[in-house]
């Protein structure tokens, strides 16, 4: 499975933790509008980091680099091009 | 015949839920196709102000210099940012000049405070790899503290011992908005000083906490196209709606409870508990009922009003308070009540320690993070907001003060520790399984726990503890 598929999994268990059965695409935003909350938010720092080595204390933390999956996918694409 | 008439009630009743479930006493006019149209019209826009402005009219002293400003961002939506600031500007000079005792003087301190926020801010942007512009925030706060310290040392009655007191009580205005600035200093697309200003008190409106957070939330939520902004001005004038609605019923609960059933104030029932003269159980618990009630209802018309302004300017901002008689578990009812305040202490406090820290051990990192904002951060930021204790009773007078409150930290960081640990899951099927006792659990603790909440630095931890057990009937 690719990264971005991995993260919508992960997005859609998050999701469904609060009910939330809406679709969702690449773009949608989960932070901004507030779909998802911080709580949410530090599961998937937790996910970024185990599944992707992702060191966000390193690279600096700002919520709007993980508000959608493009986001996620961008950022990713940050950290290795860095690496 | 039978199973046409036992298949009737059974289709009407899902049915009858839905309509319920799908009324509004509000209606989603922000969904209605002709409305977003009409509203992206001049006429519509003038109609929408029209009616913005006489909802503002309700309740506010400022409504027509508030409204103006909204007309003049509506209709010039690519200045929308520096419009934001310059309301801000407006708002912080020339609206409150005729309050301000020295109003030169008070220009002077204002002008000092966002000057050193502008400086603080060029100096992390300029240098990010510096020892300071790696942790910008710690230190600035670190600072301040130490302001403080200074402040409570200078011999009183002297002319600079005025000085430090007047432009600490001022900086201690502005702290949260220049933090929220100093976080925005990494981001790719961070906006320059000009813009980030707009959001350091905003002309909407905020307390100490940045309602709408800071100048990157701004730039996320903004209305980026004509309809885009339609929608977001029916959703503020639906939330002001709301907003008033709510204020109304609050005048009518406060009444009702206050005036008509004569239940005694939290205050009341405090002081008559410590005197030894304690209230019936009964009383004591109406009184912390109606207390919580009375605020919870108040405190969401007041956030309310203050989006419905931001939305009005243009940003999609979240609601400060969302329905949080439905939460089922602390942490989410903090969440839910006072939402610009955790994120406040979730961007400050919480990730800097949860992205560093004991990155080995998932619990002790969590409860760390929790302790470090609801706990440590929570403590801090009523500690720098109440500064006139500090300045009446001394540093070592006002830390001492401060232990009720600091208790009513520990205990909230604890209970979201614990809410947070337990295994997240679904929750349980069945409205009163599922919805209606974990509500009603998080509630009752809440509404306990706001007895070491209020606190107004008059009795010892003692006292509160001796009010709860008045709540059970127990004369300690």
């Amino acid at each position: 499975m690719d990264h971005t598929a991995e993260v919508r999994e992960f997005f859609k268990g998050l999701l469904a933790i609060r009910h939330d059965r809406q679709p969702f695409t690449d773009s949608t935003s989960f932070f901004l509008s507030g779909r998802l909350s911080s709580v949410d938010a530090v599961e998937l720092v937790v996910f970024l980091e185990e599944k992707y080595g992702i060191d966000f204390a390193e690279i600096g933390f700002d919520q709007s680099q993980i508000d959608s999956v493009e986001a996620i996918g961008s950022l990713l694409r940050n950290v290795k091009a860095i690496d | 015949m039978s199973a046409s008439a036992t298949i009737v009630p059974g289709e009407l009743a899902p049915k009858g839920l839905s309509r319920l479930r799908n009324f509004r006493l509000i209606p989603r006019v922000d969904t209605y196709p002709a409305v977003v149209a009409f509203a992206q019209t001049v006429f519509g826009k003038l109609v929408l102000l029209a009616l913005f402005g006489l909802g503002l009219a309700y309740g506010s002293t400022d409504w027509l210099i508030l409204t103006l400003c909204l007309a003049l961002i509506t209709f010039l939506p690519a200045q929308r940012r520096i419009l934001v600031t310059i309301s801000a500007l407006l708002f912080a000079f020339i609206v409150p000049w005729k309050f301000f005792k020295q109003p030169f003087y008070s220009v002077a301190l204002i002008v000092l405070v966002l000057t050193l926020g502008a400086v603080l801010f060029w100096c992390a942007t300029l240098w990010p790899r510096s020892w300071y512009g790696r942790r910008p925030v710690f230190v600035f706060l670190c600072s301040f503290s130490l302001l403080i310290v200074i402040a409570s040392y200078t011999p009183q009655g002297t002319r600079a011992y005025q000085l430090v007191w007047d432009f600490t009580n001022s900086l201690s205005v502005y702290i949260w908005f220049i933090c929220y600035s100093l976080l925005d200093q990494k981001a790719a697309g961070r906006d320059p000083f000009s813009l980030q200003l707009g959001s350091y008190r905003p002309f909407w409106g905020s307390t100490n906490t940045p309602f709408a957070k800071g100048a990157a939330y701004l730039r996320g939520i903004e209305a980026r196209n004509p309809e885009q902004l339609a929608v977001t001005q029916l959703k503020a004038i639906k939330l002001l709606a709301w907003s008033i609605m709510l204020s109304l019923f609050g005048a009518v609960f406060n009444y009702c409870a206050y005036g008509y059933l004569h239940i005694p104030q939290f205050s009341e029932a405090l002081y008559l508990s410590a005197n030894r003269t304690p209230l019936p159980w009964y009383h004591c618990w109406a009184s912390i009922l109606v207390g919580f009630i009375g605020s919870l209802i108040s405190f969401s018309a007041f956030g309310h009003r203050i989006i419905a302004c931001c939305r009005m300017a243009g940003f999609n901002a979240l609601r400060n308070t969302y329905r949080p008689l439905s939460s089922r578990t602390v942490a989410e009812f903090f969440n839910r009540y006072y939402f610009y305040f955790k994120e406040l202490l979730v961007d400050v406090f919480f990730y800097p320690f949860f992205l560093k820290y004991f990155k080995k051990n998932h619990k002790l990192r969590m409860v760390g993070a929790i302790f470090a904002a609801a706990c440590f951060g929570n403590a801090y930021y009523h500690f720098a907001r109440d500064l006139t204790f500090v300045q009446r009773q001394g540093l070592r007078g006002a830390l001492m003060s401060d232990r009720v409150y600091l208790f009513y930290c520990v205990l909230l960081a604890a209970a979201i520790s614990i809410s947070q640990l337990r295994h997240r899951k679904p929750a349980p099927s069945g409205f009163i399984r599922g919805q209606l006792w974990p509500s009603f659990l998080v509630l009752l603790f809440f509404c306990l726990l706001d007895v070491f909440g209020f606190s107004d630095r008059n009795y010892p931890l003692t006292e509160y503890f001796r009010f709860m057990g008045h709540l059970f009937n127990l004369n300690l």
